[in-house]
């Protein structure tokens, strides 16, 4: 027997399926796998704040410091483009429009479509994308607002999510206890996904995961800092990198850039020029 | 919606920092007129929204348009909000999209 562990994955062995293989190895690499659960994460915007992205890259956007994939818009549907394999709405939430634009594979699609009409409340999921500077929404899934309430709602979860991630997280990483507790907050709606970054309706542990000591998190972005300092602009420099340049250039925090530099100093990995100018120790 | 100018969270007090341009804001409905509908803001102001509104009107209403002073609205968009809000939580929200956060919304 192969298996480590006496779970229900053990009878499947040699299937290919085995899922919690997959989350069980994802703690060996705590940077991909802060990638991966970040992007899997859902977050409420306002139109006004994808508009406000600066750089938007390839491999997805960010906001606030905070890698962002899949989000939720509430907003009035000021026009509908209907066609047979799509459906495009543009969106305003009163910040801003978006058009949002929905594929029609299955007859649940057409249904879902079918009762959303102009001036109408709805809520939006999807990926934002950015395409030759023309900004859209796929959209998952746009269900009307019966609940007005949920407006005000979604706002105040913009606000919230936005100050936690400018001011609570940083600050996490420097407190002893690791992860300050986490607000959960029950959603007003068919509440299966899972939120942002400060509360999940399902389970919490991919995100004391990432957050549970400081050690992890080094661990964590120490190999993005090495990447940057490997740079051949970064290796040919005299007098090496400042730490601020660092965390701009990384999006990270620089508390937390220069815990880590401290880190791979003590192995060794690289060292100071001046005061705060890191250089990698290459052979 | 005219997309050109996003519209502003106000309550009754914050109308006046906005007057001349695009407002949204919902009214707790104490009469209505075929050209005007007066009602209580959610700070408890009393406020007069010009225009035609929907009919039938439910208690609360969401209008979007023009604030042209400090105690009147010329809706552009009405929306039913029903008759039951909650319109602390919304007036909160106001003060908040007008404060530090502004940038979030404007």
């Amino acid at each position: 027997m192969q298996a480590n562990e006496f779970d229900g994955n053990a009878a499947f062995a040699g299937g290919g399926f085995m899922p919690s293989q997959a989350t069980q190895t994802a703690p060996d690499r705590p940077s991909s796998s802060s990638k991966n659960s970040d992007a899997r994460c859902l977050t409420p915007v306002t139109v006004k704040q994808l508009k406000d992205l600066s750089k938007v890259g390839e491999s997805g956007i960010s906001i606030d410091g905070v890698d962002v994939n899949n989000i939720v818009l509430v907003g009035i549907i000021s026009k509908i483009d209907n066609a047979v394999s799509d459906c495009t709405f543009r969106v305003d939430d009163g910040t801003g429009w978006v058009e949002c634009t929905k594929w029609i594979h299955e007859h649940v699609d057409s249904v879902e479509v079918d009762v959303i009409s102009v001036g109408m409340y709805v809520r939006v999921y999807g990926q934002f994308k950015s395409i030759q500077s023309r900004r859209s929404i796929h959209t998952f899934s746009i269900r009307p607002i019966t609940d007005f309430n949920e407006i005000a709602h979604h706002f105040l979860e913009c606000i919230y999510v936005h100050l936690y991630n400018t001011k609570l997280r940083p600050r996490m990483t420097n407190a002893t206890d690791g992860m300050t507790a986490q607000p959960q907050v029950a959603n007003s709606n068919s509440g299966n996904h899972i939120m942002g970054y400060s509360y999940q309706t399902n389970s919490t542990n991919q995100f004391s995961n990432q957050y549970n000591t400081d050690e992890e998190q080094i661990r964590g972005i120490s190999s993005m800092v090495l990447q940057y300092l490997r740079r051949p602009a970064c290796l040919a420099s005299e007098m090496g990198v400042s730490s601020d340049i660092v965390a701009r250039e990384l999006n990270v925090s620089v508390d937390k850039v220069r815990k880590t530099l401290d880190f791979l100093a003590s192995e060794g990995l690289v060292y100071t020029t001046t005061d705060d100018h890191y250089k990698f120790t290459d052979a | 919606m005219d997309t050109s100018s996003p519209a502003a969270f106000v309550n009754g007090g914050l109308l006046r920092m906005h007057i001349g341009r695009k407002v949204r804001t919902v009214i707790h409905v104490t009469r209505s007129d075929a050209g005007s509908v007066m009602g209580k803001s959610t700070d408890g102001c009393q406020l007069v929204v010009r225009g035609s509104p929907p009919a039938p009107l439910t208690s609360y209403v969401e209008v979007i348009g023009v604030a042209e002073n400090e105690n009147s609205i010329r809706a552009e968009l009405w929306t039913n909000f029903g008759d039951s809000f909650d319109a602390s939580n919304y007036d909160q929200l106001c003060q908040l999209a007008n404060g530090e956060l502004k940038h979030l919304f404007l």
